[in-house]
């Protein structure tokens, strides 16, 4: 067993986690307060929702991309 | 403290599930094998038959229990009854692939429908199944009244499929959704949740344990899709139902890990039976190595194995400690998202 690579994904689960509660920060505390929309439009409420959402999409991106990123940079050289 | 004895009762019902799920477990292995429902453990040099499908045990049983604490007046039937249909949904469509083998994209599509039960119930009877806000660790909470509804049914595709693409090895997807399920369990206990998500928590956890005694290596019974997609899905239902979305997520980090490397190398969904680069391979001397395919998908199970080979156990004990540290995290993030219903 890699005693080694089992300590960094854990490493990785911990920076993921600590990125998460990041994101769901800024999505709280930024992203839902904002007006992009005004909900007395036609459809105005499902496009604000839909534009955040986008927001939301984009962090998670993000956010799986560091995460990829993390794993790559150890595994890959290490295997190959 | 006023919770104290419903949250008891509500523990000790679910304590049935582990002599049922154990029970319906052995006699699914007796019941499979004789109809040739029979599945190869190609991870043994000798290459044993194990009974197929077995995992079937636990869906009955948490239907069965939670039809139980709906009649003795537990909890409010109507988020128990879409509990037992999206878990019933998973089950069927995983018998389905166990036996028709559907091609791969079949199966996140029809576990898409798997999650209306609570979206349907839940526009039906609005407050009972689920509310629309999130509540977020640290930063409070907020409403969600469009998006929230669209994602119970990604969520419940997404937490069956990733559930049933981390069951490689004996008793990996058992003992660590087990592990999920009781961390789940305890952070629920410790922020005072309702005794509904209680005792289904402990439902799930106790079934698992009464499939794992059969599961673990060596393996005597195997989950297959039908156990595997019922038990994610019954993890999804759970987060919206007890709602711990967000310490979920964090719960199956090592499922999530592990299906982001397979589809960002393979591209599309796919099975594992159709793989032509394979992540493992089995060594003379029984232990399982990294097989050095740069084709094949970096899987949690190869990240653990690059450049040291070791024995199947000894694998699955190291992916129930990772559930453990991913778990404790949850719990973590369940106290910052302080006390719920």
């Amino acid at each position: 067993m890699n005693k080694p690579a089992v300590g960094y994904e854990l490493v990785v689960f911990a920076t993921q986690w600590g990125l998460m509660l990041f994101g769901f920060g800024i999505l709280t505390k930024f992203v839902a307060p904002l007006n992009l929309l005004s909900p007395t439009l036609y459809l105005g409420l499902y496009f604000d929702a839909a534009a955040k959402a986008l927001i939301a999409l984009v962090l998670s991106l993000t956010w799986l991309f560091i995460w990829d990123r993390q794993v790559r940079f150890y595994f890959r050289r290490r295997g190959k | 403290m006023a919770s104290l004895g419903a949250n008891t009762v509500a523990i000790l019902i679910a304590l049935g599930s582990f002599p049922v799920s154990l029970a319906l477990t052995r006699f699914f292995m007796y019941w499979n094998a004789k109809r040739g429902i029979i599945g190869i453990d190609v991870h043994k040099l000798n290459r044993p038959k194990v009974p197929e499908m077995v995992g079937v045990a636990v869906p009955i049983t948490l239907v069965f229990f939670a039809a139980i604490y709906a009649m003795v007046g537990g909890s409010s039937s109507i988020p128990l009854l879409a509990y037992a249909l999206v878990v019933g949904l998973a089950a069927f469509v995983g018998a389905v692939d166990d036996r028709l083998k559907l091609r791969g994209i079949f199966k996140p599509l029809l576990t898409l429908l798997c999650g209306l039960p609570i979206l349907i119930l839940g526009l039906a009877f609005p407050g009972q199944v689920y509310t629309s806000t999130l509540h977020v660790p640290l930063f409070g909470g907020y409403h969600l009244p469009v998006i929230y509804p669209l994602t119970i049914l990604v969520a419940v595709s997404v937490t069956s499929n990733t559930v049933n693409m981390l069951d490689p090895l004996n008793g990996s997807m058992a003992g660590g959704i087990s592990i999920v399920a009781g961390g789940l369990l305890i952070g629920s206990l410790l922020v005072g949740a309702g005794s509904m998500p209680i005792f289904l928590y402990a439902s799930l956890m106790f079934s698992l344990l009464g499939f794992l005694y059969y599961n673990r290596f060596p393996a005597r019974a195997f989950a297959g899709n039908v156990g595997q997609l019922s038990i994610g899905a019954s993890i999804g239902a759970l987060a919206i139902l007890g709602r711990t979305e967000i310490a979920s997520i964090v719960a199956i980090f090592p499922n999530i890990q592990n299906s982001f490397f397979f589809l960002s190398r393979i591209r599309r969904f796919t099975e594992h039976r159709e793989l032509t680069a394979k992540p493992t391979k089995l060594l003379p001397d029984g232990r399982l190595a990294d097989s050095e395919d740069p084709r094949a998908p970096l899987t949690l199970v190869r990240t653990l194995l690059i450049g040291r080979p070791a024995a199947e156990n000894e694998i699955v004990s190291t992916i129930w400690m990772i559930f453990l540290t991913s778990t404790s995290l949850a719990v973590i993030t369940l106290l910052l998202t302080g006390v719920m219903a």
